[in-house]
């Protein structure tokens, strides 16, 4: 995806209805099933063997018969572990979580929900991608828990969860047991804000300069003025007027709507991602100061508002542009 | 090995350490009577020290302070065993270390290590004793030991919490996004929870134990060298007897072996258990004629009935193999580990009875012996050290000088201690230097071995052939099991005279004194019983019932569980299978049946098990598949009702039944009084019934249903 | 209870054709004590049905179209001085009554906007420090354009979770609507309508609606969905605990309105879309919540 887009004005993704075909196919859940879970002995494990072998050779040469039963009694532990251990990860139903979307360079935390359907309670399961830090949790029986998984993002667009292991190592650490989940966990990055920002652009022709323009409006009180027929008796301020001084109207302003446009174009250079990453820099901005504004890019329009849901309409546009 | 490493230097809860340090103290307890009372002290002052640690957050010592301890532990050990090796040193070396190492014991890895070594600490008292409260008490350290373990692996966001602020506070962003909501168990939970799954894995791999401890092949050790050390707890006869060394095997109330017969079992005084047979004398010694001595064995001709019985043997580490008096081998291949019949009818296994045995005998209790005397024989029957006892052989001089015959002479002897006043006591006085002529004239109070060993001497001046046997007199007979207990108190030594026409004759001076141990026992015999062990006395007799109820478990203990060798597994084998094993064959057994076991546990423990439904529930799903049978199938987010209503639209021969149904079962489910919470209250029946009600017609609509 | 509420649905059917499911979930919300947003083109009717229900309900109605000049003391009242009596006279605003129908709310600034949905949450109006209690029963419909429409001031989401359900009226199908072009519209049948019922009753069928069994296998399921939510990577922010007891009061009304005395799955299913999909914020914003709603029905067992 990034790498078509060194060629300015030529995007493989259009408009928003693609950028959904794009997301999210979350439904499917992914099962640890009972085919795809390894298991191997641990370090442990050996050593466990190694007391087996000590004991039961100990046991043959001194010929001591409860020896002998002490060392198959352990022995039995070993293998019904085997079989605890391998059972505490099977049949675990993995569906994806919710993944906030984060500026890359951040960490993107991926939120994957296991699922408990055998009555039975799971205890210390550690979750990680292949790299990342494990996040470890117990899931009660016929419950569920959320493990959450970050991830170094590093480029803008969607961010796919990759490979999780799921591995677990109870109840006795002589078995390591582990499988691997696929899921369709996706995490939208938006881009970097740039670091050097150059100024917002001013605001449109039709707007004014940004700053506060009087007109008449409704938000504001700013003052009196007397009575003129035909003025709304809602607007008479009564307790004014009590002091003798004729009917007064209260007069209020209001922020002249000033609509800010952030387009592709204003910015400079010829890296197209240095641009995205100054535009991104600019409606971070723009939201911060609580303004109105639109985005201009090269094949989408979005058009001036404000508030959050907004923003992140803003920013997704950006991430997957 | 593409696999995530889960981290293993984790501080574990609090809960693994305290289960450690139970088991360490049980194991610890039962070493107390078996090792250097310091092992078990020093392990006390460490888990102190450890609990401390643990509860106060004092720091953990320092290297500075861990190695010279270890060190002192190695040098102590040598020096209060003197050496490293052996069988109690090196056990005593392996707890010192883990009573140290406790004061190391802090991240998942050492917990486990610990653990694996703690569990070869306690397996390993069984090589000083075997009973079955020490084997309880074991299985009571295994199940805390393994609890640990669960403790220790189980690993949840506050352990590694801690054990991440301790390392860094580097990615403590990281931290806050993955800790939230995290319930980690609370700590009743968790003992709970760890108690159960131990219980739980050693339940389970009960079946496992008991298929391999039937069926794995029992090699007979040993197969290198056994310390020197090995038996040194082991007691019974010895092979040379000097006055004082049975009545010390007198104050023991060990088992020396149990026999049961297979008919009646015979009186007291019929009741001698032959062991060695002592032919030299040295001073107060007597001892056994060597082992290549090659004298042809004595004839023997027996009268009446056989007596057949078995012996269960402890180990004694001698040679000999105990039977009655008198014992017919017809051949060497009844006997065990290659034992063979000395020419004084003594029997003696190759090697040192180290482990219980069990053997069958065949004996005659009337019995004509040696009915010739080879001249070397009667040589060595009469051997005497000269120039001893001057008394004694003055005595025996006049007896012969009086012409009296062997019997006769015998009759004098006997008569001697039966008409003086000679006393049959534990505790008789020390002797002089001429021991014999002290004990006849002067102090006259002595144990079955004075008697014995003052007639010989005074046959043996006289002329008259004769010899000691030592063994085992009597036995207790136990009820719970209608067999014969015979206890290391039970020792006793005899004397045997050669007679023209009759052999070697069994005659027993102790009798003569003291008849009552012959008839009834040593109990009975001795005035002073207070120096009697316990359970050789007479005076509780509801204490004795329990003790020979006990005897009774612990027999069986002993022959099913201790005794449980190569002989008898084969022996059960066939029994089982009705058919002759060999001994290669168990393997393909063994193989087979724990795969087949494997399999079955495997089933048990791996398959789905869905939560249980309740009854309406039940019906209904009985309700939905006949349903998927004519093609109309649930799906998982319909409601009753709706699906109810999609299904007879379906089918529509059936729309009046299948609405009839759903909308039972709806209302079964979401209107009030839910079946569920049918209380036992008055109040409540009423509701109950009606529940019961709905719930009776609902099972009747959904078994009346019939689709095409 | 079944009667009485068949005849009102019936009654407004009469007014609002073919619009028989949007009139019960609307009624469902006034019996479940609960504000109602109404969400749709201008001409769909929103008006027609505000006013159709509080004549059939018997109930007193008021009616404020919201623009952007509007002041919230222009709905919650004034004090006016009196010179006979030489003292401040409360005028209550057109917000003391049982129905306010807040006409096109989002063309309001949204300090008005908040004025009223503070008086929707209380049901008093403070001014002057002194505290008037509105009429019971009291409730808003409020009638809404499509926020993409230009010039207007979307409620804040926030805000949206004041009202108990938004519904959509949508075009009427042909039947109707050729009906509807045969008559002279609804409001002239509106002015000949009487009421069913008074407010004392609404009141009794409010709390009859309260007394409608929930069984703990309907709790597990509401609570399966609302966990869903929580943890679905389709939306941002899962359905709020109120959001939870607002479902259970809509499904109660719904089982009433049903003639039934216990609530069943397929109530929840039936008001879930209204009452939930204006407080689901969806994780994409470029797709419709009327889609995830449906996802959420099916990704819940019941």
């Amino acid at each position: 995806m990034a790498n078509s887009l060194n060629i300015p004005g030529k995007f493989k993704i259009t408009s928003p209805k693609t950028w959904f075909r794009t997301a999210i196919a979350i439904n499917s859940a992914t099962r640890l099933s009972r085919r795809h879970i390894y298991i191997l002995p641990t370090r442990f494990g050996w050593l466990f063997a190694l007391l087996l072998l000590a004991l039961l050779t100990g046991s043959i040469n001194y010929s001591i018969s409860l020896g002998f039963a002490m060392t198959f009694l352990l022995a039995g532990v070993g293998a019904i572990s085997m079989l605890h251990t391998w059972r505490n990860l099977a049949n675990l139903k993995i569906t994806a979580g919710r993944a906030k979307p984060v500026f890359a360079g951040e960490n993107a935390v991926f939120e994957i929900n296991v699922h408990e359907e055998n009555n039975r309670a799971r205890y210390s399961i550690f979750a990680s991608f292949t790299a990342g830090k494990p996040d470890v949790q117990d899931i009660t029986a016929m419950g569920e828990s959320t493990f959450k998984l970050t991830l170094h993002s590093q480029k803008r667009g969607w961010l796919k969860a990759p490979k999780i292991t799921f591995t677990t190592e109870f109840p006795v650490s002589l078995f390591h047991v582990w499988a691997y989940a696929e899921t369709e966990c996706q995490c939208l990055i938006y881009p970097t804000p740039s670091l050097h920002s150059q100024t917002l652009p001013s605001i449109d022709s039709d707007g004014a300069t940004g700053q506060l323009s009087t007109t008449q409006g409704d938000d504001d009180f700013a003052g009196h003025r007397n009575y003129q027929f035909g003025d709304s008796p809602k607007r008479v301020d009564w307790k004014a007027s009590s002091r003798e001084q004729g009917l007064l109207i209260k007069q209020f302003q209001c922020e002249a709507s000033s609509t800010l446009w952030l387009d592709f174009n204003a910015t400079t250079g010829n890296n197209v991602e240095l641009r995205i990453s100054q535009l991104t820099r600019w409606v971070v901005e723009a939201n911060k100061l609580n303004l109105k504004y639109g985005l201009r890019l090269p094949q989408l329009n979005i058009q001036p508002n404000n508030g959050d849901s907004h923003y992140h309409q803003c920013l997704t546009a950006l991430a997957l542009m | 090995m593409a696999t995530q490493k889960i981290p293993n230097k984790l501080e574990p809860s609090q809960q693994a350490i305290y289960w450690l340090l139970i088991s360490l103290s049980i194991t610890f307890t039962l070493y107390a009577f078996n090792l250097n009372n310091w092992v078990p002290a020093s392990f006390a002052v460490f888990a102190i020290w450890r609990y401390l640690i643990e509860k106060n957050n004092w720091p953990y010592p320092r290297l500075w302070l861990r190695l010279p301890l270890t060190i002192a532990g190695g040098v102590a050990v040598l020096a209060s065993y003197g050496s490293l090796f052996g069988r109690d040193a090196s056990v005593a070396l392996l707890a010192v270390m883990i009573a140290m190492k406790l004061l190391e014991t802090r991240t998942k890895r050492d917990f486990i290590v610990m653990v694996i070594l703690s569990y070869f600490l306690t397996v390993n008292i069984l090589l000083f004793t075997q009973a079955i409260w020490v084997c309880l008490a074991i299985l009571l350290a295994l199940f805390s030991l393994t609890a640990c373990l669960i403790s220790a692996s189980y690993q949840n966001a506050s352990n590694q919490k801690a054990s991440n602020q301790k390392a860094s506070y580097q990615n403590a962003s990281y931290q806050n996004i993955s800790l939230q909501n995290k319930q980690a168990l609370n700590h009743t939970q968790a003992w709970k929870v760890q108690a159960k799954l131990a219980g739980k894995l050693l339940l389970q791999a009960l079946p496992i134990m008991l298929v391999l401890f039937v069926l794995f092949p029992r090699i007979p050790g040993p197969i290198w060298g056994i310390p020197q050390d090995a038996y040194s707890g082991m007691t019974g006869l010895s092979d040379s007897m000097e006055p004082g060394n049975i009545n010390q095997l007198s104050l023991s109330s060990k088992v020396a072996f149990r026999a049961e017969f297979k008919s009646t079992i015979p009186a007291n005084h019929q009741l001698y258990w032959r062991g060695p047979v002592l032919w030299h004398q040295e001073g107060r010694r007597w001892t056994m004629t060597s082992n290549n001595i090659n004298l042809p064995t004595e004839t023997l001709e027996t009268a009446g009935v056989a007596t057949d019985y078995t012996i269960t043997l402890e180990p004694h580490n001698r040679n000999w193999l105990l039977m009655l008096d008198l014992p017919k081998v017809p051949s060497t291949d009844s006997l065990p580990d290659e034992a063979a019949i000395k020419h004084d009818m003594q029997v003696l296994s190759k090697l040192p009875i180290r482990t219980r045995i069990r053997y069958e005998g065949h004996s005659f209790l009337q019995y004509t012996l040696g009915a010739t005397l080879s001249d070397y024989e009667r040589t060595l029957a009469l051997q005497l050290i000269d120039d001893e006892n001057p008394k004694t052989r003055q005595l025996a001089t006049k007896w012969v000088n009086e012409q009296k015959s062997p019997v006769d002479i015998i009759q004098a002897a006997l008569s001697m201690f039966r008409n003086q006043p000679f006393v049959y006591t534990l505790s008789p006085p020390l002797l002089g230097s001429e021991p014999v002529d002290d004990f006849l004239f002067n102090t006259k109070r002595g144990f079955c071995e004075h008697y014995a060993s003052s007639f010989v001497y005074l046959m043996r001046a006289a002329g008259v052939p004769a010899r000691i046997v030592t063994g085992y007199q009597g036995g207790e007979i136990n009820p719970s099991g209608n067999y014969l207990i015979v206890r290391q108190s039970d020792a006793h030594a005899w004397a045997e005279v050669w007679l023209q026409d009759k052999g070697w004759t069994r005659v027993d001076p102790t009798s003569a004194v003291s008849p009552s141990r012959i008839e009834s026992g040593i109990a009975a015999a001795l005035l002073d019983s207070d120096l009697l062990p316990l359970l050789s006395r007479q005076d509780y007799p509801m204490l004795k019932k329990l003790t020979l109820n006990w005897d009774a478990v612990n027999n069986g203990w002993n022959q099913w569980v201790l005794g449980y060798d190569q002989n008898t597994q084969l022996a059960l084998l066939k029994k089982i299978l009705h058919k002759d094993i060999a001994w290669e064959d168990i393997g393909l057994i063994l193989v087979s049946t724990m795969i087949a076991l494997m399999l079955l546990v495997s089933y048990f423990l791996l398959r789905n098990n869905a939560a249980a439904l309740d009854p309406v529930k039940k019906a209904y799903q009985q309700f939905l598949k006949k349903l998927s049978k004519a093609g109309v199938n649930k799906l998982a987010h319909e409601g009753a009702v709706g699906f109810g209503e999609r299904a007879a639209k379906a089918l529509p021969d059936q729309s009046i039944e299948i609405q009839e149904i759903s909308a039972l079962y709806s209302s079964i489910q979401y209107a009030k009084h839910e079946i569920i919470n049918a209380n036992k209250t008055a109040a409540h029946c009423k509701i109950a019934a009606h529940n019961n009600h709905k719930l009776n017609l609902l099972k009747q609509l959904v078994k009346k249903l019939k689709l095409k | 209870m079944k009667n009485v509420t068949d005849a009102i649905i019936a009654k407004t059917n009469e007014v609002i054709l073919g619009k028989e499911q949007q009139i019960k979930l609307a009624l469902a919300c006034i019996l479940a004590k609960g504000h109602l947003l109404i969400e749709d083109l201008p001409g769909m009717g929103k008006t027609t049905l505000a006013h159709t229900l509080a004549q059939v309900l018997g109930l007193q109605f008021q009616r404020v179209q919201f623009t952007s000049d509007l002041l919230p003391a222009d709905v919650l009242g004034v004090s006016v001085y009196d010179r006979n009596t030489a003292n401040f006279k409360f005028h209550p605003g057109p917000v003391f009554t049982n129905v306010l129908l807040a006409d096109e709310i989002n063309r309001a600034t949204p300090k008005t906007q908040s004025a009223l949905l503070e008086v929707m949450e209380e049901a008093q109006v403070t001014i002057d420090a002194v505290t008037y209690t509105l009429p019971q029963p009291f409730f808003v419909i409020a009638t809404q354009n499509p926020s993409s429409q230009i010039g207007t001031f979307a409620l804040p989401e926030s805000q949206l979770d004041r009202f108990l359900m938004r519904i959509t009226l949508n075009y009427p199908d042909t039947a109707s609507e050729r009906k509807l072009l045969q008559s002279n519209g609804g409001r002239e049948q509106l002015a000949k309508l009487s009421a069913v019922i008074d407010s004392k009753q609404l009141q009794a069928l409010q709390a009859a609606s309260h007394e409608v069994h929930v069984s703990d296998a309907l709790l597990d399921y509401l609570q399966a969905i609302l966990q869903h939510t929580r943890q679905s990577a389709h939306f941002n922010a899962g359905l709020s605990p109120r959001a939870g007891l607002s479902l259970k009061q809509c499904a109660q009304a719904w089982a009433m309105l049903a003639g039934r005395d216990h609530v069943i799955p397929e109530d929840i299913q039936a008001i879930l879309p209204s009452v939930a999909g204006h407080r689901l914020v969806s994780n994409n914003t470029l797709t419709s919540n009327a889609d995830n709603i449906a996802q959420l029905l099916k990704a819940v067992a019941v």
